[in-house]
C-alpha cells in the first residue's frame, strides 16, 4: 500500500509541474502589435492598388486592349502606352544581355577564382556600395559617358537625339544593376556547399571543370532570380533616364525599323506615367496614368512569375 | 579472401622450436612477417603544416604500403584529416596552408614543382567524410571523374564495374538515371567510393568515411574496404578506433602537443602494425588514448 | 589527464580485487590442509573441504561478469591484456583451491593409517613453501611488480625437489604394508602440493604477460631441475 500511494504522490507532483500555463501580457501584446504592423502595410499597399485600379477601370472598359496598343499622343481618348512599353522592353534586353554575362563573370571569378585577401574583400564591399548609389547618379554617369560614347560611335541616331537613345539607356541601366546581378550571382555561388567542389576536386577535376560542370549548375537557380530581380528594378526606373534624356513629351515613333527604333528617341513606362501625371487634361492624370501604372505592374508580375517557373524546371532536386 | 585476410593479420607468432630445452615463448602483436611484399608507395619524411601562423602538424615521418590499409586516428586537432589531404595534394585549396617536408609518391615529390595537383588526384582518390555525391544522375556520379580525364572506352562498362567494386551494382542497376540524392546515406557513400575508383587511382584517402552512417552501413562500408584493398592502397582517417582496429593493417597514432609557445600541434606518436598499436602498443601515450584514460 | 572510461576501469578493478580475495583464501586452504593432515585432524580437514563452495562461487562470479565485460567494453591494449591475465588467473587460483581440497580428501582417506615423521614433515615444508608462493604470485599481481613476479621459479625449485625424493622416501617404508599404503597416498598429496605450485607460477607468468606483452613461459614443459 506504501508503494501505491507514493506512487500516487509522485503522479501529483509531476500533474502539478506540467500544468498551469502561465499568462504572459508582454508576450501577448508583442503578438498583438506585430499583427497589427502586418495588417498596416497591406492597408497601404491594397490602398494604393485599389486606387490605381478604380482610376485605370475606366480606361480598360472603354477601350480595352486599343489602350495597350495605341502610341503616345495628345488626346487622352486615344493615348496609349505602346511606345512606352516597346521602349521599356527594348531597354530590359539591353540590360539582360549586358548585366547578365558581366556580373556573372565578375562573380564567378570573384568567389572562384580571385584570392581571399584584403584586395577582394575591398572589391566585394564597394560592389555592396555601389547597389546602394542613387540611380540619378548613374544618369549623371550615362550622361557623360554613354550618350557620348553612342553617339561618338555613329549609333547616335539623328541630330535631333544626338545618343539620347534605347542604346544609352540600356547600357546605362545595364551598369545601374550590376552590383545587383554581381551581389546575388555571388550569393547564389556561395550557397553551392564545398563538399560539392570537394568532390570535383578530388577526382581529378580542374577548377574550370569544378565550376563549369557543378558550381554553375547548382548555381543557375539563384543567379537567375537575381538576374530577374535586376531586370524588374530596371524595368521601374525613371531617374536616370530623365537625366539621359528620354522624350517626356509627344513623338512619333511610326513604323520604324528595327535600327532606327535602337537609335531614334524613345520612352519607357515609368516615364509615360510620368509624364501623363503631369499633363493638364486630367483624364491623363486621373485615369490614363493608372492605367499605364497597372500595365507596369502587369508586365512585372508576368516577369516574376516567369523566373519562379524558370527555377523551378532548373532546380530540379536531385 | 577469408584464408588471406587471416593470414596477413596473424596475432599470435608461435615460436615453438624444441619443447624440451627451450622456453614456450608467444608473441603478442609482433609480425614476423616483412613487409618485402607490400612496398611503401608513399614515403612521408618531417611533414609540416602550417595554416597561417598556425603548426598544424610537425615532423610526421610514416610510410603508407601497397595493398593495405593504413589508419590514422588520434584526438580532434592532432592532424590526422590535415596529413590525409597532402596525400592528394587537397590542401592546395587552402590559400593559406603551407606544406614543407617530402612526401614520395612511388619516389617522385609530390610537392615537386613539376607535379600538377589535377593528376595527383587522378592517381590518390578521395572518399570524404559527409557522402558528397554530384547533384547528378547516379551514373553521371560515376562517369564524370572518367570523363573528364579522357577516358575512352566504353563508359557503362567502367560505370558498371566501379559500382560492382563498390557493391551497389545490384541495388542500383535499375535506376542509373535517377538521383544520387535518392539514395540512402550508405548507398550515397558507397557512391562516392564508386565514382573515387571509377579513375583507377593507385591509393583512395578516406576522410572518416563512415562517421556519418548508422551501424549496418557502417559496417558494409568496412567489409567493402576489405576487398577494395586487394586492387587499391587504402589511407582512412577515422575517430572510431575500434574501426581502425577492424579495418586497418597499420595504425598511426596521432596526438596533439602544447608547443613552448602555447600554441597546440599535432604530432605522430607511434606507427606501427594495427595488431601491435591495439594489444601492445610501444607509447605510453598511444595506450593511454586508446584505453581511455586520456581525455 | 581525465580518466574517459572510469565505470569500465572501476569494474577491471573489482575484478582484480575478487582475485585477491581468491588468492587470499586459496592461500589458506593450502595452509591450513596440509596442517589438517599433518595433525591428523579429519574435521579440519572437512572444515577445508567446505571452504571450496564460496571460491567457486568467486570464480563461477568473475567469470561471468568477466564475458559481460569484454561483450559490452570491448577492451585493447593494457585493458585487454588485463582482461586475458583475470581469466587465467582467475581458473588457476581456482584450481589451488581444488588442489587443497583433494589434500584434504586424502587426509580423510587416510585416517586411522600409521605415518613417517620424515616424510610428514617434508609435506609441511612443501605446503608451507607452496602457500607462500601463491601469496607471493597475488602480491606481485597487485604491485606490478615483474622482479617479484620472477622470483617463483626459484620458490618454485625446493618443492620440485621435496616432491622428487618422495619416492626414496616412500621405497623406505616398503617393509610394511599399513605404512606404505600411507606412504603411496602422501605421494599423492606432495604430487598435489607441487602441482599447486605449479599453478602459483602460472599466475606470476600471466604477470610478467600483463607488464611485458609477451608471453613466456617460466620453466620449461619437462621441469628438471
Amino acid at each position: 500500500m506504501a508503494s501505491r500511494s507514493e506512487a500516487i504522490d509522485t503522479a501529483a507532483i509531476v500533474r502539478q509541474s506540467l500544468h498551469g500555463r502561465r499568462f504572459s501580457p508582454g508576450g501577448l501584446a508583442f503578438e498583438l502589435s506585430l499583427l497589427v504592423m502586418l495588417l498596416v502595410s497591406l492597408a497601404v499597399l491594397v490602398t494604393l492598388l485599389a486606387d490605381i485600379i478604380s482610376g485605370a477601370l475606366p480606361v480598360f472598359r472603354d477601350r480595352g486592349i486599343d489602350f495597350v496598343t495605341s502610341g503616345i499622343t495628345l488626346d487622352s481618348a486615344t493615348a496609349g502606352v505602346w511606345t512606352g512599353l516597346v521602349g521599356s522592353v527594348g531597354i530590359a534586353i539591353i540590360v539582360a544581355v549586358i548585366a547578365f554575362p558581366l556580373g556573372l563573370g565578375a562573380a564567378v571569378y570573384l568567389e572562384e577564382y580571385a584570392p581571399d585577401n584584403s584586395l577582394t574583400r575591398f572589391i566585394q564591399t564597394n560592389i555592396r556600395n555601389l547597389a546602394g548609389v542613387p540611380s540619378i547618379v548613374y544618369g549623371l554617369l550615362g550622361l557623360a559617358v554613354f550618350v557620348r560614347l553612342v553617339d561618338l560611335i555613329g549609333l547616335g541616331g539623328s541630330a535631333s537625339t544626338g545618343g539620347r537613345n534605347i542604346l544609352a539607356a540600356g547600357i546605362t541601366l545595364a551598369v545601374l544593376v550590376l552590383p545587383i546581378v554581381i551581389i546575388t550571382a555571388s550569393e547564389a555561388l556561395r550557397a553551392v556547399p564545398d563538399t560539392i567542389r570537394e568532390a570535383g576536386f578530388g577526382v581529378g577535376a580542374t577548377r574550370w571543370e569544378v565550376v563549369r560542370h557543378h558550381v554553375l549548375p547548382s548555381a543557375a537557380p539563384g543567379v537567375l532570380t537575381g538576374t530577374v530581380l535586376a531586370l524588374a528594378r530596371a524595368f521601374g526606373e525613371t531617374a536616370p533616364l530623365l537625366v539621359i534624356g528620354v522624350a517626356t513629351g509627344f513623338f512619333s515613333a511610326g513604323s520604324a525599323g528595327l535600327f532606327d527604333r535602337l537609335t531614334g528617341p524613345y520612352t519607357a513606362l515609368p516615364v509615360v506615367v510620368l509624364s501623363w501625371s503631369r499633363q493638364a487634361d486630367p483624364a491623363f492624370k486621373e485615369n490614363l496614368a493608372p492605367a499605364a501604372i497597372l500595365v507596369l505592374l502587369v508586365v512585372l508580375f508576368a516577369a516574376n512569375t516567369a523566373a519562379v517557373v524558370l527555377r523551378n524546371r532548373y532546380d530540379r532536386k536531385w | 579472401m577469408g584464408s588471406r585476410v587471416a593470414e596477413s593479420k596473424p596475432v599470435l607468432r608461435l615460436d615453438v622450436r624444441d619443447v624440451a630445452s627451450v622456453p614456450m615463448t608467444v608473441t603478442i602483436g609482433e609480425r614476423s612477417e616483412p613487409a618485402a611484399d607490400h612496398p611503401a608507395i608513399f614515403d612521408v619524411d618531417g611533414l609540416n603544416v602550417h595554416y597561417g601562423d598556425f603548426h598544424a602538424v610537425k615532423d610526421v615521418s610514416l610510410q603508407i604500403r601497397k595493398n593495405e590499409i593504413t589508419a590514422l586516428i588520434g584526438p580532434s586537432g592532432c592532424g590526422k584529416s590535415t596529413v590525409l589531404r597532402c596525400f592528394n595534394r587537397m590542401n592546395d585549396l587552402i590559400e593559406i596552408a603551407r606544406v614543407s617536408g617530402s612526401i614520395r609518391y612511388h619516389g617522385v615529390d609530390l610537392y615537386g614543382s613539376e607535379v600538377d595537383p589535377v593528376q595527383v588526384r587522378r592517381h590518390i582518390g578521395m572518399v570524404f567524410q559527409k557522402p558528397n555525391p554530384f547533384p547528378k544522375s547516379i551514373y553521371d556520379n560515376v562517369a564524370f571523374g572518367p570523363k573528364i580525364a579522357g577516358f575512352e572506352g566504353s563508359m557503362d562498362d567502367l560505370v558498371e564495374e566501379a559500382l560492382t567494386k563498390a557493391a551497389l551494382w545490384d541495388e542500383v542497376k535499375d535506376k542509373l538515371d535517377g538521383s544520387a540524392y535518392a539514395l540512402s546515406g550508405g548507398q550515397q557513400q558507397r557512391l562516392c567510393i564508386a565514382r573515387a575508383i571509377a579513375t583507377s587511382p593507385d591509393v583512395v584517402l578516406m576522410d572518416e568515411p563512415a562517421s556519418a552512417l548508422d551501424p549496418i552501413a557502417t559496417l558494409r562500408i568496412e567489409d567493402l574496404m576489405q576487398g577494395l584493398k586487394e586492387d587499391y592502397s587504402i589511407v582512412i582517417v577515422t575517430h572510431n578506433m575500434q574501426q581502425a582496429a577492424r579495418v586497418s593493417d597499420r595504425t598511426a597514432f596521432f596526438t596533439v602537443d602544447m608547443e613552448q609557445t602555447g600554441q597546440r600541434t599535432g604530432v605522430l606518436v607511434e606507427f606501427d602494425e594495427t595488431s601491435k598499436i591495439f594489444t601492445n602498443p610501444g607509447e605510453t601515450r598511444t595506450e593511454d588514448y586508446i584505453t581511455g584514460r586520456f581525455g | 589527464m581525465t580518466e574517459l572510461r572510469p565505470h569500465f576501469h572501476d569494474e577491471l578493478a573489482q575484478l582484480e580485487g575478487d582475485l585477491v580475495l581468491m588468492g587470499e583464501q586459496a592461500t589458506a586452504m593450502i595452509r591450513d590442509s596440509v596442517a589438517a593432515l599433518a595433525a591428523g585432524d579429519v574435521a579440519a580437514a572437512a572444515e577445508v573441504i567446505e571452504r571450496d563452495d564460496p571460491v567457486d562461487d568467486l570464480y563461477l562470479g568473475v567469470h561471468s561478469r568477466w564475458l559481460e565485460t569484454m561483450a559490452l567494453q570491448t577492451p585493447v591494449a593494457i585493458d585487454l591484456r588485463l582482461m586475458s591475465v583475470i581469466l587465467h588467473v582467475n581458473s588457476h587460483l581456482e584450481r589451488i583451491a581444488d588442489l587443497a581440497v583433494t589434500v584434504a580428501k586424502i587426509t580423510q582417506a587416510s585416517n586411522g593409517l600409521p605415518h613417517d615423521p620424515t616424510m610428514v614433515s617434508h609435506l609441511q615444508e612443501m605446503g608451507e613453501i607452496v602457500a607462500s608462493m601463491v601469496r607471493a604470485a597475488m602480491e606481485a599481481f597487485a604491485a606490478r611488480d615483474l622482479t617479484a613476479a620472477l622470483s617463483l621459479p626459484e620458490m618454485d625449485r625446493p618443492v620440485n625437489r621435496l616432491n622428487r625424493n618422495m619416492v626414496r622416501e616412500v621405497a623406505r617404508l616398503a617393509g610394511d604394508p599399513e605404512l606404505l599404503e600411507w606412504g603411496v597416498r602422501m605421494m599423492v598429496v606432495a604430487r598435489t602440493l607441487e602441482r599447486a605450485g605449479d599453478n602459483a607460477v602460472d599466475v606470476a607468468e600471466q604477470l610478467a604477460f600483463l607488464l611485458t606483452g609477451e608471453f613466456r613461459e617460466f620453466t620449461d614443459a619437462s621441469h628438471h631441475d
